[in-house]
């Protein structure tokens, strides 16, 4: 297979921008342990722990490579689960405590920041059915008309 | 942008796994939309046809150059790649890992290279 000129950037992006492979994988490890144990009360020393870093060079090199902090990549995959959850009929306190969040204050607050909602009103949301048939072009049909045109 | 809307519907769908969600014709093309299965309430990938010739050079220039027209998101990089394979799916790219992502680029038959990542 002849080499293209796209595969031989991202060969040279890989030695210049992440030059230390081990590095990664020891973030990987962190980063998985996260998104398996989510739920559960854990904090910045274990998950650094996973990584085999201290703290704060956790934090920094983190940061560097999935553009977060550990503390914003796990907020985000609790906010993500919490949504899956609303959207299977859970009330908020139980989105709230099945994803890791300790309070419900808080809970609502990180929500709104993460997905432009409250959480009751994403609520509302899956429970509103379309009422629209959009076609291409700005086009739409109102429900009732579409069926009428039949 | 695709060079055959029929082709490319059956690459999407048979090969790839998307669901169809569109197909509303129009004329000698069509309104043609496909999603992931696993969320079909999501966003919507147009299979547009190539119908406008400097689209045409500057689509044939990226897909030489092996640069990919859209990049899709999977959970293992690997796995996809090694299903693909086996279906018959050209790749320009074998899985790459690069910092914290793995990537691979594939021929999606229709005039594009399509890329599929792992973070």
């Amino acid at each position: 297979m002849s080499i293209t000129f796209y595969h031989q950037h991202v060969l040279v992006a890989k030695l210049t921008l992440y030059p230390h492979e081990a590095l990664c994988e020891q973030l990987q490890w962190a980063r998985d342990f996260m998104n398996r144990h989510f739920a559960e009360d854990i904090n910045l020393e274990a998950i650094a722990s996973k990584a085999c870093l201290s703290k704060f060079h956790f934090i920094r090199v983190f940061k560097s490579l999935y553009g977060c902090t550990p503390h914003q990549y796990l907020t985000e995959i609790r906010i993500t689960r919490a949504k899956q959850l609303l959207q299977q009929g859970h009330n908020i306190a139980s989105a709230c405590y099945l994803t890791g969040f300790d309070s419900i204050s808080s809970f609502k607050g990180l929500f709104k920041r993460y997905t432009g909602n409250t959480p009751a009103s994403f609520t509302r949301q899956q429970q509103v059915p379309p009422v629209a048939c959009y076609l291409p072009f700005g086009f739409a049909l109102q429900k009732s008309n579409f069926r009428d045109s039949w | 942008m695709v060079d055959d809307q029929d082709k490319a519907l059956e690459f999407y769908t048979h090969v790839l796994g998307f669901v169809t969600k569109r197909n509303i014709p129009m004329g000698e093309h069509k309104w043609l939309t496909v999603v992931a299965a696993s969320e079909q309430d999501g966003m919507e990938l147009v299979l547009e046809p190539m119908g406008f010739a400097p689209a045409k050079v500057y689509q044939q220039a990226l897909f030489e150059a092996g640069i990919p027209a859209a990049a899709f998101l999977v959970n293992n990089v690997q796995q996809e790649y090694e299903r693909l394979q086996k279906a018959g799916v050209v790749f320009s790219m074998p899985p790459t890992k690069m910092g914290p992502a793995t990537i691979t680029v594939f021929n999606d038959t229709c005039g594009n290279n399509i890329q599929l990542f792992e973070v």
